[in-house]
């Protein structure tokens, strides 16, 4: 029971670092706080059950989809609402109310659209074309995954591995490219990031898009790992998204995968010990972090040089 | 006239009166007990984010805090309605006094930490090993105390006293000091402000205020589930009919709550997800064009508002 | 010269740590009532540290600050107020949103000023914003923030009052005026601290200076004497206040 709630709680965490990573790239960088983050994960959802249903395709196909598609979403919504947000007295806390008001506005379409019933895909669409790949490896092409002598459902060894793989990536876009580099300044002085001549601009739009890029993709592995979605999901994504920040320290990205894990295997110990609990975890553990990571009672404590 | 008894006089008492008069000539007493609740909840929020700062995305917290109050009097100590509501006044005070840590946190922070506060204590309320004392997930009946018309009164009570705490901060040093603080922190403490001290002063001010409210909600509707008393929807409403009308005045709140809840009412019953829609463009335009509020468009032309 | 009246701070030996950075390391000195003391080293040298620490933004991590005979390390910025400390900043932070008279009534409702405080009218006349009085103070230009946190200080009453780069970005009228300002509450009795890079307005304004190297006071006297000490003029020209 102790390693089924362990490995299980391991392949969740590094989903739930994918469902978080998104937020925290946009809060490091641009100091926004993405309420909306949980609806761009509903989306992507809504892409995979499209691809599965209508083209009839490996959900799988969704992931590069998705990306893109939100990658350019989120591109046009920087235009249309940073640069007049950060113009404004308080950005930190007019985004809070700002990107509350979108995902009210995503959440009204969606169920416009498509009603409010609850959606899912077969697990066995799931990877269906790694069938080959399973059969050499598992020696059949459905059915759980076996690890550590305990049996899983395959869908979660894909979403945890699309998770690694997604993750690596913004490693490699952090540390390894120009662009990277400029976001990574930029995160740990914006104002000093100004002065020196980055395009901040640039960058922030960047974060963005790609911000709203991995929620979506993480998205598409929602159907999965939570059974359905609705177009309601996206406020109970926002808030498992932020326990999951919080705890991998907000404003640092790969803090995140950190998080996710940590939040996983909590979250999978409380469900097999302690059940009627489990419920109240993320909540506890996110003050318990914010509280123990004090920013001082007078806020921003130094502010002179 | 000092200004306190002008706003008093023309802010405050004509609105007592007229939704004192109102469920005589109008029949649909259930839509008016809200707009009265959502009156006390927009103040309660002006008092916490329009004179401190602090965004309390968590505010229905304290709302369900002081429901669950006035429902465990009634349910196990069978205590009268009145002395109920005082109970669930200091419930919503006592759980402010056991998140004051959270002040502590700044902006964005403060109000995801208090959003996680309101469902920790929905999901504690609601589980199902504490049905012996909250009946958990399954709601709680409180016929004994039955009266939608004793509970309207008192909810008006509450508005009255809600006006006079927003009154008082309007005009006094101590409001003022709360906005120093508000605005910075450091050098309020430089004019000599005790900033922990103001802060923890409103917000258990506001803590108070909402416990009240979902005391009379409690008392009006006497059957209520978890979910419906810690609905986001309270803290949401609250925050964007105070945010719509403008912070940190007595009639801005008013104003907000007046006008959205009633398209609320005209639009919002029939087909959700269009009020939804509507909604959350209202609050982005808000935010992108009138981020001060309704009030900003006379304050910008050097009009005083109260 | 008089002989020296007894100090009304006294800091010994005072140690500030961030990390494992020592900001103060073991700063030393006095000021008394009356006297206009210049602070003066190259960035970083902790003047700025040492003003945070001694109006109580900073607990001190070692030594003793007494004021008035009274230990104060650590106390609350707002307690340190009510004893008689003020500040200035050097990037003043008003109340943006209230008017320049509510900044004002602030400190003087709050300050708890042991002796009677100057009237409103008089403070704003005095310190020219009596136009603006009316207006919020994110409507001041960067001269007049200045000023109005200044006034926000002056009005709880200090007997001992901290300027931090007040002078920085002043013209010469508004350097002569400000200093004359300056002095005549020097002359009423007030302790002043003077934090500064401007070395004319120091020159101007102060009876001693302290200079101050790596958290440390190196030299204790007058700027003419300061200028020609090795080690004032080794710590100058290694740093960027060369010239």
């Amino acid at each position: 029971m102790l390693v089924y709630a362990l490995v299980a709680g391991l392949l969740f965490g590094l989903y739930f670092s994918l469902v978080g990573i998104g937020l925290n790239l946009v809060f490091g960088v641009m100091r926004i706080v993405n309420l909306a983050h949980g609806d761009f994960l509903m989306l992507g959802a809504f892409i995979a059950v499209g691809v599965s249903a209508l083209a009839a395709l490996d959900p799988l196909f969704a992931v590069p989809l998705a990306f893109v598609v939100f990658v350019l979403v989120g591109l046009v919504l920087y235009r249309l609402l940073v640069p007049r947000l950060q113009g404004s007295v308080n950005p930190e806390m007019l985004s809070i109310i700002l990107f509350f008001g979108l995902s009210q506005v995503i959440e009204a379409l969606t169920t416009i659209a498509f009603g409010t019933s609850e959606r899912s895909i077969p697990s066995s669409e799931l990877g269906a074309i790694l069938a080959p790949l399973r059969v050499r490896l598992f020696g059949d092409a459905d059915g759980p995954v076996e690890l550590f002598g305990q049996t899983f459902p395959a869908t979660w060894a894909i979403s945890a591995m699309v998770s690694v793989i997604a993750i690596g990536l913004v490693y490699v876009y952090l540390y390894r490219t120009r662009l990277g580099t400029l976001t990574r300044a930029v995160m740990s002085r914006r104002d000093e990031a100004f002065a020196t001549g980055i395009n901040v601009d640039r960058v922030s739009a960047a974060a963005f898009g790609i911000g709203l890029g991995l929620a979506a993709v993480a998205g598409v592995f929602a159907p999965f790992m939570f059974g359905s979605v609705t177009p309601a999901f996206g406020e109970d994504a926002t808030v498992t998204s932020f326990a999951v920040v919080v705890l991998g320290s907000l404003g640092n990205p790969l803090g995140t995968a950190l998080g996710g894990v940590v939040y996983g295997i909590s979250y999978m110990l409380v469900q097999t010990y302690l059940s009627s609990w489990a419920d109240l975890l993320p909540y506890v553990l996110l003050i318990l972090i914010l509280l123990l990571r004090p920013s001082g009672l007078l806020g921003r404590r130094v502010r002179v040089a | 006239m000092p200004s306190t008894l002008r706003h008093l006089l023309f802010i405050v008492a004509p609105l007592l009166i007229v939704f004192a008069i109102l469920p005589g000539v109008y029949e649909n007493h259930l839509m008016l007990f809200n707009f009265v609740v959502f009156l006390i909840l927009a103040q309660g929020v002006n008092v916490i984010y329009g004179f401190t700062g602090y965004l309390p995305f968590g505010y229905v917290g304290f709302f369900g805090g002081g429901a669950y109050g006035f429902a465990m009097m009634v349910m196990h100590a069978h205590a009268p309605a009145p002395l109920a509501l005082i109970v669930a006044g200091v419930a919503a005070v006592l759980l402010g006094l056991l998140l004051t840590p959270l002040l502590r946190l700044s902006g964005a922070y403060f109000a995801i930490a208090n959003l996680a506060a309101s469902l920790a204590v929905l999901h504690f309320v609601a589980n199902p090993a504490l049905e012996d004392i909250t009946r958990g997930p399954y709601g709680v009946s409180l016929t004994a105390t039955f009266n939608p018309n004793a509970a309207y009164w008192a909810a008006l009570l509450v508005l009255a006293l809600t006006l006079g705490v927003v009154v008082f901060l309007k005009n006094s040093r101590f409001g003022l000091a709360l906005q120093a603080v508000r605005e910075d922190p450091v050098s309020a403490a430089m004019a000599g402000v005790s900033v922990v001290r103001m802060r923890v002063v409103a917000w258990l001010a506001s803590a108070l205020i909402a416990g009240l409210a979902g005391g009379v909600y409690a008392w009006y509707v006497s059957v209520f589930f978890p979910d419906n008393v810690f609905s986001g929807t309270f803290s949401i409403f609250a925050i964007v009919f105070a945010l719509f009308g403008g912070v940190a005045t007595i009639i801005g709140p008013i104003v907000g709550v007046l006008i959205l809840y009633g398209v609320y009412n005209l639009i919002g019953f029939t087909t959700p997800q269009y009020f939804q829609l509507i909604y959350g463009l209202l609050i982005m335009g808000l935010v992108l064009f009138l981020p001060a509020g309704l009030v900003s468009l006379a304050t910008r032309r050097g009009w005083h508002v109260p | 010269m008089s002989p020296e009246p007894t100090p009304i701070l006294q800091a010994d030996g005072l140690v500030k740590r961030f990390g494992g950075f020592y900001a103060l390391g073991g700063l030393t000195f006095h000021v008394a009532p009356g006297e206009i003391l210049g602070l003066v080293g190259p960035n970083g040298s902790g003047k700025t540290t040492a003003i945070n620490v001694i109006s109580g933004l900073y607990a001190p991590d070692g030594g003793r600050v007494t004021f008035e005979g009274r230990s104060i390390g650590g106390l609350a910025s707002h307690r340190l107020v009510h004893l008689g400390i003020n500040r200035t900043f050097q990037v003043p932070k008003p109340f943006l949103s209230l008017t320049v008279r509510q900044n004002i009534e602030v400190a003087l409702a709050y300050g708890r000023s042991a002796s009677a405080p100057p009237s409103i009218e008089s403070l704003l006349q005095e310190y020219r914003l009596a136009e603006v009085a009316d207006r919020p103070a994110q409507d001041l230009n960067n001269v007049q923030q200045k000023t109005l946190d200044l006034v926000r200080a002056l009005a709880t009453g200090p007997r001992l009052l901290l300027l931090d780069e007040l002078a920085a970005g002043l013209n010469p009228t508004e350097l002569d005026w400000i200093a004359s300002r300056i002095r005549s509450l020097a002359q009423a009795g007030m302790a002043i601290i003077v934090v500064e890079h401007l070395m004319g307005f120091i020159e101007q304004i102060t009876d001693r200076v302290i200079v101050m190297n790596a958290g440390k006071e190196i030299f204790e006297g007058t700027l003419a004497v300061a200028v020609k000490v090795p080690e004032v003029i080794e710590v100058f020209l290694g740093g960027e206040h060369a010239a």
